[in-house]
């Protein structure tokens, strides 16, 4: 009887079992026949969900991605940082750069059919911008007016020449300037409009759907004010959080496109060798973005430039490009980038080969000589902990900071925490940050070393760094239109930086995009990470 | 048959005694919530603005808006009355109603626990009685090996495994996501195609659970299998079948249900990392932006959510209770 039972018992394992099989079967064989590419949609990673599908409330990173296919600046710029038409045809600028004139193309419609005009242009400026964007306050106030002259032509003067005016109109991040409608925003509060969710753009492509969580969808703009553009159907932003997955499915085809923020370092060697990917290897031009070592120079050591420059001598750099970036990127020699051609001067690192001797030396005849335990002091070192790269850099330099006799303690915190005892609480020694360094060192350099940006506020002069000269060439450079001039004043604030050195240049981020073989096209300005996809194309 | 009714009214009155009863508790779990939120280091300003370089002015106008420039026992007040009127207030970070907020990712939550529960209490109740039954057996101590490894298996290292084996290396399930995005399904495809990406997930998250429903039932039934009362069943002439579902499994599965409930809470605060490996829009992940954006409202929305979850599961495992064992009564 109990044999009897136990085999029925199995008799209904086995079927139940096999059912499962046969589920599973099934569906298995239903993924097998759906196609891989249906040829013109683009698969775009996002690490994190954007708020907004716009660009004026922040400069979320996701939310820019999205929103550049979705809506045109003024202009836009390529790798020299020439300004190119977007919106505007053409523009002049008035000899005394004071009067900007832009001639809008007359056959640019919003997605519900009705024309971009001029004064969809001067709402955006005078009452989206100057309102609401956390940003544009620190160069609006130089505007004494932006208005429509007539339906295609618009005009900005300002009340002081402002050096990288254009290049800070063509910048989606951060300046906010993608031109919104007036039809949909005028009388409503643009922080809470409806449309930042579901956005009527002038773009490429056009809002479709958005799955919260998973994926924003666009489609084709087929009435696109720009001749034969967009080539695709379709663009998908898909939100996956998790690197190791989003290097999964890009490498089975789920993903075309990780951008340069987020691409695995660890796997570009491999990728590199499969025909079915390509590494795009430029795009971060326009962030410019430097890896630093901040100095606190509050700290009682840390203030004697002698201990700094021991730091620098002693930080063997190249072993961080090695075990940090896998080989990839490159040492910063500069706080400018070399990604900005033209103002980079990186002939004032002193620190290019590892010498411990020197910085032994240094240290010695700062009178912090070695205690009976061989160690001189101690430091910390700040990061925030979601930093893999970080995290790596970090146990590099605490190792090359031990053999000159400096007890380094790590101290990584998750972001929210990292900002606000590094730049709210000036409670740190060293920090790990890294700095975009363009598009113009004006928007992007000046911020962090001028001793007015002592503030308690995120990523500016937490290092408490304040020189009388760098300040004064800083504040000469924002009104100075010549590029001689302003190459030639850098020059001189580079090496000023680098000999004082309030905080280490580490390594420029490796500039690398992957994409999916079967796509070209898709990276062509030095804002290759989050630019428009209207001249991406199926190969 | 009035009996019956008599004992479903009694249930029904004991189960709204209860809920009512767990108002002033969700009410202390917000006011401890609301503190130790606030006492997190980190600004929620700074991380909406996120850039560099704000205007103070601006930021400062930022935290009117988001009424932090208030002291904090007016926040709390104003945000125990709004819940009052079930109102959970507007998340700073995705500039929406958090009711809202939740409301859209729920279902891929549902989705993914349901699944999961549903996986791993048929199939760790199943096995831990057929465990028990072939006590000392090969079989037993294979399942026993297995189930402890998997007990102790951290999800996301599960979730990369299960991704290697079956996604990468035989290619059989997606990796990521909850639909595929180059074809548009509808319909019967579109169940499919949303089974075809949930199956990885689901097993994923459901090895925990499974392997706890597993050991608790396989212990429980080899005690009760060896209990006096299944002796003196098997005496009585009854059928093996009969002896082992009918009179040893109802007195095994007390302590399993309640093992259960208990974990109901667990499942919704523990699918952050499984649904952050395999990109599925579920709220473990919303909560995990939460906390990283310190979007106030949102993370105490999704708290309480999960406290009332949890207090609504015990309940529901108090009145299961009821039905399984004859022996307890509600009044």
């Amino acid at each position: 009887m109990v044999r009897e039972a136990v085999t029925r018992l199995r008799n209904r394992e086995i079927s139940a079992l096999f059912r499962i099989l046969l589920l599973l079967a099934a569906i298995v064989s239903t993924s097998c026949a759906t196609p891989g590419n249906d040829g013109a949609t683009m698969i775009l990673a996002l690490e994190g969900e954007p708020a907004t599908l716009t660009a004026h409330l922040s400069s979320d990173l996701p939310a820019v991605m999205i929103a550049s296919n979705l809506f045109n600046g003024l202009i836009g710029y390529d790798f020299d940082f020439n300004p190119t038409p977007d919106l505007a045809d053409s523009w002049e600028v008035s000899p005394d750069g004071l009067r900007y004139v832009f001639h809008l193309n007359r056959e640019a419609r919003w997605h519900d059919g009705k024309p971009v005009t001029a004064e969809d242009v001067a709402f955006t400026f005078n009452d989206v911008l100057a309102k609401v964007h956390p940003r544009a306050r620190r160069w609006w106030s130089n505007v004494v007016s932006a208005e429509a002259e007539s339906e295609h032509r618009f005009v900005i003067t300002l009340k002081e020449p402002f050096a990288p005016f254009l290049t800070l109109l063509g910048n989606r991040l951060g300046s906010g300037t993608l031109i919104l409608p007036k039809h949909i925003y005028e009388g409503t509060d643009p922080r809470t409009n409806p449309a930042n969710r579901e956005p009527v753009g002038s773009g490429p492509f056009k809002f479709a759907a958005w799955q919260p969580g998973s994926f924003i969808a666009l489609e084709r703009n087929n009435d696109y004010f720009k001749p034969g553009l967009p080539h695709l159907d379709r663009l998908v932003f898909q939100i996956v959080p998790d690197a190791s997955t989003r290097l999964l499915a890009f490498e089975r085809g789920e993903i075309d496109f990780l951008h340069a923020y987020i691409v695995p370092y660890e796997a570009v060697d491999r990728l590199r060798e499969d025909g079915r990917f390509r590494v795009v290897e430029r795009g971060l031009e326009a962030a410019a973005t430097n890896e630093n070592l901040l100095f606190n120079l509050r700290h009682q050591k840390l203030q004697d430039g002698r201990v700094r420059r021991a730091l620098a001598y002693a930080i063997d750099r190249k072993a961080i490009i090695e075990g940090a970036l896998f080989g990839l990127g490159r040492v910063a020699h500069s706080h400018i980038n070399s990604g900005l051609g033209w103002v980079h001067a990186g002939d004032f690192d002193d620190y290019r080969t590892r010498d411990v001797s020197k910085a032994e030396a240094l240290l010695d005849a700062a009178g912090f000589e070695r205690g009976t335990d061989r160690v001189r002091f101690g430091l910390r070192l700040t990061h925030d902990a979601g930093k893999d790269t970080e995290r790596r850099a970090a146990a590099i330099i605490r190792d090359n900071l031990r053999e000159v006799g400096i007890e380094v303690t790590i101290e990584p915190f998750d972001r929210p925490t990292y900002i606000e005892r590094t730049f709210r609480g000036w409670d740190f020694d060293m920090a790990l940050q890294n700095f975009v360094t363009g598009p113009d060192p004006a928007l992007s350099v000046s911020t962090r070393y001028h001793s007015k940006q002592i503030r308690k506020a995120p990523f500016i002069n937490a290092m408490g760094y304040a020189n009388v000269e760098v300040d004064g060439l800083m504040d000469a450079d924002m009104s100075e239109l010549d590029r001689g001039q302003r190459v030639a004043m850098w020059e001189r604030i580079q090496q000023i930086l680098m000999k004082e050195l309030p905080a280490l240049p580490l390594f420029e981020y490796p500039t690398l995009n992957l994409v999916s073989a079967g796509l070209e096209h898709v990276v062509t300005t030095p804002n290759g990470y989050l630019q428009s996809r209207e001249l991406a194309r199926v190969r | 048959m009035s009996s019956e009714t008599a004992f479903g009214t009694r249930l029904l009155a004991y189960s709204a005694r209860r809920l009512a009863q767990a108002v002033p508790l969700v009410l202390v779990v917000v006011i401890i919530n609301f503190f130790l939120i606030h006492a997190a280091p980190g600004d929620p300003v700074d991380m909406l603005l996120g850039g560099m370089d704000t205007d103070p002015e601006f930021q400062a106008q930022m935290r009117r808006e988001l009424g932090l420039d208030q002291p904090l026992w007016v926040q709390l007040w104003t945000y125990v009355s709004n819940m009052a009127r079930l109102d959970l207030g507007y998340s700073f970070r995705f500039r929406q109603d958090v009711g809202a907020l939740i409301m859209s990712r729920l279902p891929a939550s549902l989705l993914l626990m349901g699944t999961s529960f549903v996986i791993s209490v048929s199939f760790g109740i199943l096995l831990g009685v057929v465990a028990a039954y072939r006590a000392g057996g090969l079989l037993e101590r294979l399942l026993t090996g297995l189930t402890l490894s998997g007990y102790s298996m951290p999800v996301f290292w599960l979730g990369q495994l299960m991704l290697l084996v079956f996604a990468v290396g035989l290619g059989w399930f997606p990796i990521q996501g909850m639909v595929s995005l180059r074809t548009t399904s509808v319909g019967f495809d579109r169940v499919i195609d949303v089974a075809h990406h949930l199956a990885l997930p689901a097993l994923t998250y459901s090895v925990y659970q499974l392997t706890l429903i597993y050991r608790l039932t396989r212990v429980k039934m080899r005690e009760t299998l060896s209990r006096e009362f299944v002796k003196s069943a098997r005496a009585r002439g009854l059928s093996e079948l009969r002896v082992v579902f009918r009179h040893a499994f109802p007195n095994a599965m007390l302590p399993v249900v309640t093992v259960m409930g208990l974990h109901v809470g667990h499942m919704l605060a523990g699918s952050v990392l499984t649904e952050t490996v395999f990109a599925w829009p579920g709220l473990g992940r919303l909560m995990y932006e939460a906390i990283g954006a310190r979007d106030f409202p949102l993370l105490l929305g999704l708290f309480t959510c999960i406290s009332v979850a949890v207090i609504v599961a015990n309940v529901v495992t108090d009145v299961i209770y009821a039905f399984i064992d004859p022996r307890v009564v509600y009044s």
